[in-house]
C-alpha cells in the first residue's frame, strides 16, 4: 500500500474482531466506530425498522443479511443519511450524525446499479469528488491512477462505463467510493447484478481489498453465501428486527432462532417431544442432546433442527447413539454430492440429508432402499415448537 | 436499554437537518410553483371570475351562463363542436391506425419516407389545410367538381382540415403503441395455431388498447380546441373556438367570451382526465425480457399496404403542395403565371415580413427559455427530497396546460395581465407575454418529456454526489444535462415549431409591434388576401422544416459523439 492513500489513519490493518457489543450498549462513548441506538423507521404506520441497536467496530466488515423487505437496506440508508430514521440515534467515530444529511456524513457508497456517471470516463468518475475539493489536476490524476491500480483497472481509465464489463464497472464504483478516503464504506447489494462466476471472484477480491485498507465496511446482501464468505460479522435481519449478530461460524453453527436456521443454509425442522432425562423423542426414537441444547428444553413439544450435511451414515450401526433406520424416498444428484430425502417413523416424516458421491457408492444408497443414520448430539439445535 | 425506551413516552422524533442542496432545491421548487401560479392558475382564476361578472365587474352569479344557454346561436356551437370532433376522431383514428400498423408491422419499402411525410402537417399552422382546401375545393378550386352540390365552406372543410391537422399526432401515439409488441406472444399464438385474424384480436388489439384510447382523446381535444381551421374554412358554421374569438374580437363581449371558454374547458378537461386515467393503467407492457417483433414479408398484403401509404402520402403532400403552388401563382385563377408577388408581405396588412421576424424571435425565446425553465423545474420537482405535498401539487399544475385550450389561455391572460391593478401589467402587449403564454400553453408535453428522461437516470446519482461532497447543481450540469441532451433538444424543437405555428393562445395578446407570422396569415386570409396567407403559411412550413432538419443533424452529431458512452 502506498502512503499516498490515507486509508490507515490510525486504523488497524488487521481486523480486530470484538464481540463485546451486546453488553455496553448504554455507553455511547465506547471504542466502536459506528453505533446505532434504538433506531426505528416508520413509513406511515409501517415500521420498517423496530428499535434497532448495533455496533460496528473500526475496520470491521459487517453484513446485513435478510430476505427482501426485512429492513436491511432501510438500515443502511439510515446510516448513510439518505432516509433518516424516525427515532433513535446514530454515532460515527464518536460524533453524533443522527440528523445530518448525507453530504455532511463521512462515507463512500456503492449501489447495486453502481450509479456510474455514463457520460464521464472512468478517470473522471473516480476523480469526481476530488476535483470538487480543490485537489490539483496532477494530484487528482495520481490519486485516480492509484485507486484504479488498487482495483486492478489501471489501464481502463480512459474508457466509459458502458465499455466495461459488469465486474469492471463494479470495481470502478468501488474505487470512486474510496476516493475520498471515507471512514465508512457502505455497499448496497454490490454484487447482485453480476454473473455467478464473476460474483464469486469479486467477493474474494473485495474482501481482500477491505482487509488491506482496513476501512470499516457495512454491506447489505440477501445472499447468504456472500455474507458467510465476506463478513467478519453478520447481522441477520427479519421483519425490521435483528434476529442474530455473530461471526459466520456462529450464525451457521448456532443459529439463534428458527428464522436464522432456515434462512442461512438448509435445515431440517423435526417435530419432537420432550422425553426423560432431558432427552427428546423423535417419534419412537430417543435422541440425546448436548448440555447447551438441554437447557433450551421447555414445554413438551420442541423442534429439533439438523443440517442435512451433519447427518451421518458411515460407521453407523445399531449401537450408535442417536441412530435410527430410514427409507430413501428420493435421491437427487447435485454434482458433487447427492441430496437424499429420507423418511422415518409411522407417518413417513421427511428428512433431508446430504451424502457424498463416495458414500452413495460405498454404501449402495439407492431410492427405495434403507439406510441407518445418526444425528450427532452436537449437531442438534433445539427450538421451542411454539 | 429497551426497558427504558418502552417505559418512557414515545421517543423523540428525529428531525433531519437540511443540507445546502436541500435548501437550494426547495427554493427552486417554490420558484417553479410560483411561476405556474402566476402564469397559469391566476389567469385561469381571472377568467372564471370574469364569467360570473357583468360588464362593470360586478358579481352576477350565473346570469351570463343563463344568457348563453338561452341564445340558440351560441349554444348550438356546442353541437357543432362535438359533431366535428367526433367525426374527425373517427376518421383520423381509422386512417392513422392502419398507417401506424403498416409502418410498424409490415415490410414495405420506404417506411421512413412515408413516416416523414405523415409528420409534415406538424410543421404547418392549422390554417394551412383550410387555405389549401379553398384552392382545391373552393368556388374557384381545381377539384371543385368533386364536391358536387356541397360546399367546402362548413363542416366538410373543417373535418377534412382537422383530419389533416390531427393525423400526425394520432400516428405518433399509435406507432409507439404498435411497436411495443412482444414477439414471444406472436410466436405463442402461431405455435397454438391461432389464425391471423384471431391473433389480431387477441394479441395485437389488446396490445395497442391504451395507445388507441390515448390517441382518440388527443385527437378529440385537438379538434374541439382548434381555432385556425374553422376560422378559415368554417364559413357560417360556428364552433366553440370561433365563438370565443367572435365574442371577444368582434363584439368586445369579454364576459361572454369567458363563458364560452368555460364551456370549452369542460370537454377538454374531461378528455384529458380520461387520458391520464388510462395512461396510469398502462403498466409496462414491454418487460425487459420481451423480444421485439420482427415483421415477416407478405407479398399481397404488402402491395395493398404500399398503395394505402402512397394514397395518404399523396393527399398530405398534395394539400401542402397546393398551398405552396397557390402562393406562387400571381392571381388565382386568372393569371397562373408564377411570381413572388404574394411573398411581398410588406405591402399587405397583417404585419409584413416583420411579423415573420417576430415569430422567429418568439420561437427562439420560447425554445431557449421554455426548455430551461421546464427541464430545470422537472428536475427539481423530481429530485428534491421531502416537500412531498408541494411537489405533488406542482406535478398536478404541470398537467393543467394540456387541458386548457389555447384560446382560453389567451383570453385568461387578457383578464389577468390587462387588469389595471396587476403590477405585471407592463408586459401586456409585449414580446415577453407572448413568450410566457406560449411556454405555458405547451408546458405539459415538455414537462412529461423531461420527466421521462429524468426517470431513466439512475436515482442514486445525487446520492453518490452527496457522498462525494459534490453539490447537486454540479452533477446536474455535468451529468444530468449531458445525458438528457437528446430529450432537451426534443423539447426545444417542440417548443420552437409550436411557437412558429400557434395561433390560438397568442391571437388575443399580440400588439401591432409584436404581430406574428401565423396571425398575419390568419388576418390576411380574413381580409381576402388568401394567396399571401398561403405564402405566409409556406414561409412558416419552410422555417419549421429547416429547423427540424438542423435538429436532426445536430441530434445525429451528438449521437455520434456520445455513442461511446451510450452503447458498448
Amino acid at each position: 500500500m502506498s502512503g499516498g492513500l490515507h486509508f490507515n489513519r490510525g486504523r488497524p490493518c488487521r481486523i480486530s474482531v470484538s464481540y463485546s457489543m451486546k453488553n455496553n450498549t448504554d455507553n455511547e462513548q465506547d471504542e466502536t466506530y459506528l453505533q446505532v441506538r434504538n433506531v426505528t423507521k416508520m413509513f406511515g404506520t409501517f415500521a420498517a425498522l423496530k428499535d434497532i441497536s448495533l455496533d460496528v467496530n473500526e475496520g470491521e466488515f459487517v453484513c446485513f443479511l435478510g430476505p427482501s423487505g426485512c429492513g436491511k437496506t432501510t438500515l443502511l440508508r439510515a446510516i448513510a443519511g439518505l432516509d433518516i430514521q424516525t427515532h433513535g440515534k446514530v454515532f460515527q467515530g464518536g460524533r453524533e450524525i443522527s440528523d445530518l444529511p448525507a453530504s455532511e456524513r463521512d462515507f463512500g457508497i456503492v449501489f447495486q446499479s453502481y450509479a456510474l456517471f455514463p457520460n464521464l470516463s472512468v478517470n473522471d468518475n473516480v476523480g469526481y469528488g476530488l476535483v470538487n475539493v480543490g485537489t490539483s489536476k496532477a494530484d487528482t490524476h495520481a490519486r485516480v491512477v492509484e485507486l484504479l491500480s488498487l482495483v486492478g483497472l489501471e489501464d481502463q481509465g480512459d474508457k466509459y462505463p458502458a465499455q466495461l464489463s459488469g465486474g469492471q464497472q463494479q470495481r470502478v464504483a468501488l474505487a470512486r467510493a474510496l476516493a475520498m478516503s471515507p471512514g465508512l464504506l457502505l455497499l448496497d447489494e454490490p454484487l447482485s447484478a453480476l454473473d455467478a462466476k464473476v460474483r464469486v471472484h469479486l467477493r474474494h477480491e473485495m474482501k481482500e481489498l477491505q482487509q488491506r485498507l482496513g476501512v470499516t465496511t457495512v454491506m447489505v446482501t440477501h445472499d447468504q453465501e456472500e455474507a458467510l464468505t465476506m463478513a467478519d460479522r453478520i447481522v441477520v435481519m427479519n421483519d425490521g428486527n435483528i434476529e442474530q449478530v455473530g461471526t459466520p461460524e456462529e450464525i451457521y453453527g448456532s443459529p439463534a432462532s428458527p428464522f436464522v436456521a432456515e434462512f442461512v443454509g438448509t435445515m431440517n425442522f423435526l417435530k419432537a417431544t420432550k422425553g426423560e432425562n432431558s432427552q427428546i423423542m423423535l417419534g419412537t426414537h430417543t435422541l440425546t442432546l448436548n448440555d447447551a441444547e438441554k437447557a433450551k428444553l421447555n414445554g413438551s413439544s420442541v423442534l429439533a433442527c439438523v443440517r442435512p450435511e451433519d447427518i451421518l451414515v458411515r460407521g453407523v450401526d445399531d449401537s450408535t447413539a442417536n441412530s435410527f433406520d430410514t427409507k430413501v424416498k428420493n435421491l437427487e444428484f447435485l454434482g458433487s454430492f447427492c441430496r437424499a430425502t429420507l423418511v422415518y417413523g409411522k407417518d413417513d416424516t421427511e428428512l433431508q440429508a446430504d451424502f457424498s458421491i463416495n458414500l452413495v457408492r460405498d454404501k449402495g444408497v439407492e431410492e427405495g432402499g434403507n439406510v441407518r443414520i445418526a444425528l450427532p448430539a452436537n449437531s442438534i439445535h433445539i427450538f421451542s415448537a411454539g | 436499554m429497551t426497558d427504558q425506551t418502552l417505559s418512557s413516552a414515545s421517543p423523540a422524533i428525529v428531525k433531519p437537518k437540511l443540507s445546502r442542496d436541500d435548501y437550494v432545491m426547495r427554493a427552486f421548487v417554490l420558484v417553479i410553483g410560483l411561476w405556474l401560479v402566476v402564469t397559469l392558475l391566476m389567469p385561469l382564476y381571472a377568467m372564471l371570475s370574469k364569467s360570473v361578472q357583468d360588464k362593470d365587474g360586478l358579481y352576477i352569479g350565473l346570469t351570463n351562463y343563463i344568457e348563453y344557454f338561452s341564445t340558440p346561436a351560441l349554444f348550438y356551437s356546442i353541437n357543432n363542436s362535438f359533431f366535428i370532433a367526433f367525426l374527425t376522431t373517427a376518421i383520423t383514428i381509422s386512417l392513422a391506425s392502419v398507417f401506424a400498423f403498416i409502418l410498424s408491422r409490415s415490410t414495405i419499402p420506404g417506411k421512413g419516407i412515408f413516416k416523414s411525410i405523415a409528420l409534415l402537417p406538424l410543421l404547418a399552422p392549422s390554417l394551412l389545410p383550410g387555405i389549401s382546401f379553398v384552392y382545391l375545393f373552393g368556388r374557384q378550386g381545381v377539384l371543385k367538381d368533386l364536391m358536387g352540390d356541397y360546399s367546402i365552406y362548413g363542416p366538410i372543410g373543417i373535418v377534412m382540415g382537422e383530419v389533416f391537422y390531427t393525423f400526425p399526432h394520432a400516428l405518433m401515439i399509435l406507432v409507439a403503441a404498435f411497436s411495443i409488441a412482444d414477439a414471444r406472444l406472436y410466436e405463442a399464438a402461431e405455435v397454438l395455431r391461432s389464425s391471423r385474424i384471431r391473433t389480431f384480436f387477441t394479441v395485437t388489439l389488446p396490445g395497442i388498447k391504451y395507445g388507441l384510447i390515448s390517441a382518440i382523446f388527443v385527437v378529440f381535444t385537438l379538434v374541439i380546441t382548434d381555432f385556425g381551421i374553422p376560422k378559415v374554412i368554417g364559413g357560417q358554421y360556428n364552433v366553440l373556438a370561433t365563438d370565443i374569438y367572435k365574442q371577444v374580437i368582434g363584439q368586445q363581449n369579454f364576459q361572454m367570451g369567458a363563458v364560452v371558454s368555460v364551456v370549452l374547458l369542460f370537454p377538454a378537461i374531461l378528455a384529458f382526465a380520461v387520458d391520464r386515467f388510462v395512461q396510469r393503467k398502462q403498466v409496462a407492457m414491454l418487460t425487459a425480457r420481451a423480444v421485439p417483433y420482427e415483421p415477416k414479408p407478405h407479398t399481397l398484403l404488402n402491395r395493398m399496404f404500399f398503395l394505402y401509404c402512397c394514397i395518404i402520402a399523396v393527399m398530405i403532400v398534395g394539400t401542402i403542395g397546393m398551398a405552396g403552388y397557390a402562393s406562387f401563382v400571381t392571381f388565382w385563377p386568372y393569371n397562373l403565371e408564377l411570381s413572388l408577388n404574394n411573398y411581398d408581405f410588406d405591402v399587405m396588412d397583417g404585419g409584413g415580413w416583420g411579423s415573420f421576424y417576430n415569430s422567429l424571435e418568439l420561437a427562439a425565446y420560447t425554445a431557449v427559455i421554455g426548455t430551461s425553465v421546464i427541464f430545470t423545474g422537472a428536475y427539481m420537482v423530481e429530485k428534491a427530497k421531502g416537500f412531498g405535498l408541494i411537489r405533488g401539487i406542482i406535478q398536478f399544475f404541470c398537467m393543467i396546460p394540456m387541458a386548457v385550450p389555447g384560446m382560453v389561455l389567451g383570453l385568461a391572460y387578457i383578464f389577468f395581465f390587462n387588469h389595471p391593478d396587476n403590477p405585471l401589467g407592463f408586459i401586456y402587449g409585449t414580446m415577453p407575454i407572448l413568450v410566457i403564454v406560449t411556454i405555458t400553453h405547451f408546458y405539459t408535453v415538455s414537462h412529461l418529456t423531461s420527466m421521462t428522461a429524468l426517470k431513466q437516470m439512475d436515482p442514486e446519482f445525487e446520492t453518490v454526489s452527496a457522498s462525494l461532497k459534490v453539490p447537486f447543481f454540479k452533477t446536474f450540469l455535468k451529468v444530468t444535462v449531458p445525458v438528457c441532451l437528446p430529450a432537451i433538444l426534443d423539447i426545444s424543437i417542440y417548443l420552437f415549431v409550436n411557437a412558429m405555428t400557434t395561433v390560438s393562445a397568442v391571437i388575443f395578446l399580440y400588439s401591432s409591434d409584436t404581430a406574428l407570422a401565423s396571425i398575419a396569415a390568419l388576418n390576411m386570409d380574413d381580409a381576402g388576401d388568401v394567396a399571401p396567407a398561403a405564402a405566409m403559411c409556406m414561409v412558416i412550413v419552410a422555417t419549421s422544416a429547416t429547423v427540424r432538419v438542423f435538429h436532426a443533424l445536430l441530434s445525429r452529431g451528438i449521437a455520434a459523439k456520445t455513442q461511446k458512452w451510450r452503447k458498448r
